[in-house]
């Protein structure tokens, strides 16, 4: 009875693991069509068995993984960003060797994701980033050249060790309060150590996966090892996913161990350090990995306001939603333009709507109204401001100036005359139609705010 | 039928449509350009018919938008955003019309100059502090491109400045805004013109954080240095709506967020506001008189007439009495309206200038009034407006603030020296460009031509209009000004 209950809850992440595993038949078959095929079937009757569930408020397995709004949202993010991932890994590998198992484990990594997203547990959050941490370290290595297995030894390394540190010291949670759910860290009111101790395990844990600073060396390396299309995929999913985990496991941590000025810090730090690295780099790859960090700053500030702000769990979905759809967009038009940044020499003139979706993407980045990127800054700044953290507002405004300075350095040689070619490349139909779909987003969803999460 | 909508949205619509458009060709980019914006000015011609309302906003329109953060699209105008919505779309059409000459990449230029139209519209009509937010950051983004893509030799210097300049001063509004918001719970403006959504020291960093955007937009000194750059580089017409409309969001938002929203903290920073204005005015006066480029002295005049705006406002916070503090008002509104007027010719008739000559300097001219005498005596009266003649359109305004002044802060007065270096300093241009000796070298200058002459004609007839019998806009603005003296 209870099992049948769970289970029906469940319909999304058994559907998306049951796809995984066709996929997985379909490539010992070596068909990738059919593997995509599976994925792209996967992903959207896992999103409209999500639809109906999304005011549903509730655990399943004894509390320790949730279906509530958080996951929810969750899985209306990451699977339609899977979706699109799915389709510019098609684009940039088709007829590859080992394509379908690249699709594959792109499934089975955005099921680790959502396993973080839903987690109510110590032990739920382990399994995810476990998930997440093997399926990306294949990833980055797939290309099989030197740059890509580097890559890949660092994340592996990096992951390993913070890995190592989350488990060690999510056991003094575990001792604080006898139990390993989440539900239960309100008993933790007044142990302070063992309080810190669990929360800097989970910062670093979960902190890697965000790459946040300095928990993010791996991810630029990673991002230019990597296929674009992968960098892509793990620059939104595998991070969006980080921070929903962060929801989860905070939200029910008294607030006055202290943990939110601590990661009030860090959201300072990561946001300004990653623009400050982003403005000198000339590897556009290198350049977004870095922008990307530094977003990592702004998803922070909804998780400083946890439980002091109606703005911020909207917020970091809102603002997930939108990084989902303006990242995946940049780096598909980098996927048509050419990994360095003297590739966008003249581009905005050779292929005039390519270029304005990206001038829509780079603008929604920096923040600027009513694009849909705006809308998510703005609730996580309220959510800042509302909790008392108004110096990080402050932070959070001054960094918007700053990312427009990195961001004009791709817009303005954009609009460039110049000889460069831009020619059409394979699979350019697929890379085109994630754009337009991308640049839809982030045009009309910031104008219909009102069907997203609010306070 | 929601007129304030449509004349709002038509522009960008008609941008679209030009977008999907299969020719694209100069010419039709140019007609669906003067099109556009003449129908938006009838619409707002007839929204001046339809009137306002004392104490209230009038014409409003609202339609829920993110209903659970009570921000929702609320549009309205009064005594304040009225006269500054008929002067948008009234310049927005004559640099339609002037603009019809720009060949390079016609059909991009014009969508910009329709997305400005529906920004800077949205701007001063928006009753939502989110929309508000809105169409301020896209106006940015508009005037960017606009002078990043078709400026003149610096412009990609300007154009960076220019934004991020702008940029870093708009963002403390949105902190500000984010504040009210959590102060009132709702984007409303209505409800925040009231002034109690913030009190005591919240209310003073909001203020601060407003003062910053606008002190930027309007431009007041120390914060004025990208203006003369963004107006030398800006295309004639982008410098139009540069002077003549955006840099009114500046002193629109100082009067409706800083002054009606945090009243008392107003009141308290009074003398540190109006001490700027001061400042401002007679900075933007001596900075002109120095120098030799007819545009960066046009500029510079701006932040001169600005600062008696600022000024304006500062006394009407001041001053005890109702009756001083809505002559303030009235003067300062009216001064935004007639600088409009007056700078928009002004920098009209620069550009037509130097599209002649491809020069601006002062010293590169001479003698040129009875080569083109249109030209030189368009000049001529726009800059004895400028300098604030009586019976030319700065003068009822000025002469309101100054009155006001004299009465509330008489130490402000010193600011009237400024009037004394603007005059001197045009009467220089006005020797220097269009009297004395014929330089040569233009003996073939052509003078206005037909097309040229409907762009400044309507400017000109306004000018003496205001100046000569300024009752039928002072009593607009009147209107809605007894209510905020009080």
């Amino acid at each position: 009875m209870e099992m049948g209950r769970d289970l029906a809850l469940l319909a999304p992440e058994l559907t998306l693991a049951a796809a995984a595993m066709l996929m997985i038949v379909a490539e010992m078959f070596r068909a990738a069509r059919l593997v995509l095929a599976i994925g792209l079937a996967g992903l959207a009757a896992a999103t409209i068995l999500t639809l109906p569930m999304l005011s549903v408020d509730a655990t399943v397995f004894g509390g320790t993984y949730r279906i509530d709004l958080i996951s929810g949202w969750a899985k209306l993010i990451l699977l339609p960003g899977t979706a699109l991932s799915l389709l510019l890994v098609r684009a940039e590998i088709a007829g590859r060797p080992r394509e379908g198992s690249v699709q594959s484990l792109v499934v089975l990594v955005t099921l680790g994701a959502l396993m973080l997203s839903g987690a109510g547990d110590m032990m739920v959050v382990v399994i995810g980033v476990v998930m997440t941490g093997l399926g990306s370290f294949a990833l980055v290595a797939w290309p099989r050249d030197d740059a890509a297995t580097e890559a890949a030894m660092k994340y592996l390394v990096f992951g390993a060790v913070t890995g190592s540190v989350m488990i060690y010291g999510l056991t003094f949670w575990f001792g604080g309060t006898g139990s390993t759910l989440f539900s239960e860290l309100g008993q933790l009111q007044g142990q302070t150590l063992v309080t810190i101790a669990g929360l800097i395990a989970i910062i670093v844990g979960l902190g890697y996966k965000g790459s946040l600073v300095p928990f993010h060396f791996w991810a630029p390396d990673a991002y230019q090892g990597a296929p674009v299309s992968i960098a892509a995929y793990l620059s939104v999913i595998t991070k969006a996913a980080a921070f929903f985990a962060f929801a989860q496991v905070l939200r029910d941590l008294p607030r006055d161990g202290g943990w939110p000025l601590a990661l009030a810090v860090i959201a300072a730090a990561t946001m300004t350090y990653g623009y400050l690295a982003a403005l000198v780099q000339t590897n556009l790859v290198r350049l977004i990995a870095y922008s990307s960090v530094a977003q990592s700053g702004y998803f922070l500030m909804g998780v400083v306001a946890l439980g002091a702000s109606g703005f911020a769990v909207p917020g970091i979905l809102v603002f997930a939603a939108a990084y989902v759809a303006m990242n995946l967009g940049a780096f598909a038009v980098v996927l048509l333009a050419g990994r360095d940044l003297g590739d966008l020499e003249g581009f905005g003139r050779t292929r005039p709507w390519l270029g304005a979706a990206m001038v829509v993407f780079l603008l929604s980045l920096t923040g600027i109204p009513p694009l849909f990127g705006f809308v998510g800054k703005f609730y996580l700044l309220s959510a800042a401001v509302e909790a008392g953290y108004l110096w990080l507002a402050i932070i959070g405004v001054l960094n918007s100036v700053l990312a427009l300075g990195v961001y004009l350095r791709l817009m303005v040689p954009m609009y460039r005359t110049s000889s460069t070619e831009h020619p059409s490349e394979v699979g350019a139909v697929l890379t085109q139609g994630t754009v337009v779909v991308t640049v839809l987003a982030t045009l009309l969803i910031g104008l219909a705010a009102g069907i997203l999460p609010g306070p | 039928m929601p007129l304030l909508t449509i004349a709002t949205f038509l522009p960008i619509l008609a941008g679209l449509a030009l977008m999907a458009l299969p020719d694209r060709s100069t010419r039709t980019a140019h007609a669906v350009s003067i099109a556009a914006t003449g129908a938006v000015f009838l619409i707002t011609l007839a929204i001046w018919a339809r009137g306002i309302v004392a104490g209230d906003f009038a014409q409003v329109e609202e339609i829920a938008w993110i209903p659970a953060i009570g921000a929702a699209y609320r549009l309205g105008v009064d005594g304040l955003s009225l006269p500054l919505v008929l002067l948008t779309s009234l310049l927005f059409f004559l640099s339609a019309l002037y603009s019809a000459r720009i060949g390079e990449r016609a059909a991009s230029y014009v969508v910009l100059m329709l997305m400005l139209e529906t920004a800077s519209l949205g701007t001063f009509m928006a009753l939502d502090g989110l929309l508000f937010y809105v169409f301020f950051e896209v106006s940015l983004v508009g005037m960017y491109f606009m002078i990043a893509g078709w400026g003149y030799e610096e412009r990609q210097r300007a154009a960076l400045m220019f934004f991020l300049y702008t940029l870093l001063g708009s963002l403390p509004l949105l902190l500000a805004i984010i504040g009210l918001y959590l102060g009132s719970g709702t984007f409303d403006m209505r409800v925040w013109v009231e002034g109690t959504a913030l009190g005591g020291l919240p209310a003073m960093l909001a203020l601060i954080a407003m003062l910053v955007t606008f002190a930027v937009k309007i431009p007041a000194f120390p914060v004025h240095t990208w203006l003369p750059a963004a107006h030398v580089q800006a295309p004639t017409a982008g410098s139009v709506i540069l002077a003549g409309v955006m840099l009114k969001f500046g002193t629109y938002g100082l009067v409706r967020f800083a002054y009606q929203m945090t009243p008392e903290a107003f009141a308290q920073a009074g003398q540190v506001i109006l001490a700027f204005g001061v400042v401002s005015a007679l900075y933007g006066a001596f900075a002109a008189l120095a120098q030799s480029d007819l545009k960066k002295m046009i500029a510079y005049t701006s932040v001169n007439h600005m600062g008696y705006v600022v000024m304006g406002v500062a006394v009407a916070a001041l001053a005890t009495e109702p009756r001083i503090r809505t002559i303030a008002l009235d003067g300062a509104t009216l001064q935004m309206v007639s600088h409009g007027l007056v700078t928009g010719a002004l920098f009209f008739l620069v550009g037509m200038l130097q599209d002649r000559a491809h020069t601006r300097g002062i010293g590169d001219f001479g003698g040129l009034l009875g080569r083109v005498p249109w030209l030189g005596w368009a000049f001529i009266l726009s800059a004895f407006a400028s300098l604030g003649l009586p019976g030319l359109a700065h003068f009822p305004a000025e002469f309101q603030i100054f009155l006001a002044t004299l009465n509330g802060m008489p130490w402000g007065l010193i600011a009237i020296l400024a009037i004394v270096i603007t005059a001197a300093l045009y009467l220089r241009a006005i020797a220097g460009v269009f009297l004395g000796e014929m330089n040569d070298k233009w003996a073939e200058m052509p003078d206005l031509d037909q097309r040229e002459k409907l762009v400044i004609l309507p400017l000109l007839v306004l000018t003496v209009l205001i100046g000569v019998a300024p009752g039928w806009l002072i009593d607009m603005i009147h209107t809605t000004m007894t209510g905020l003296g009080n």
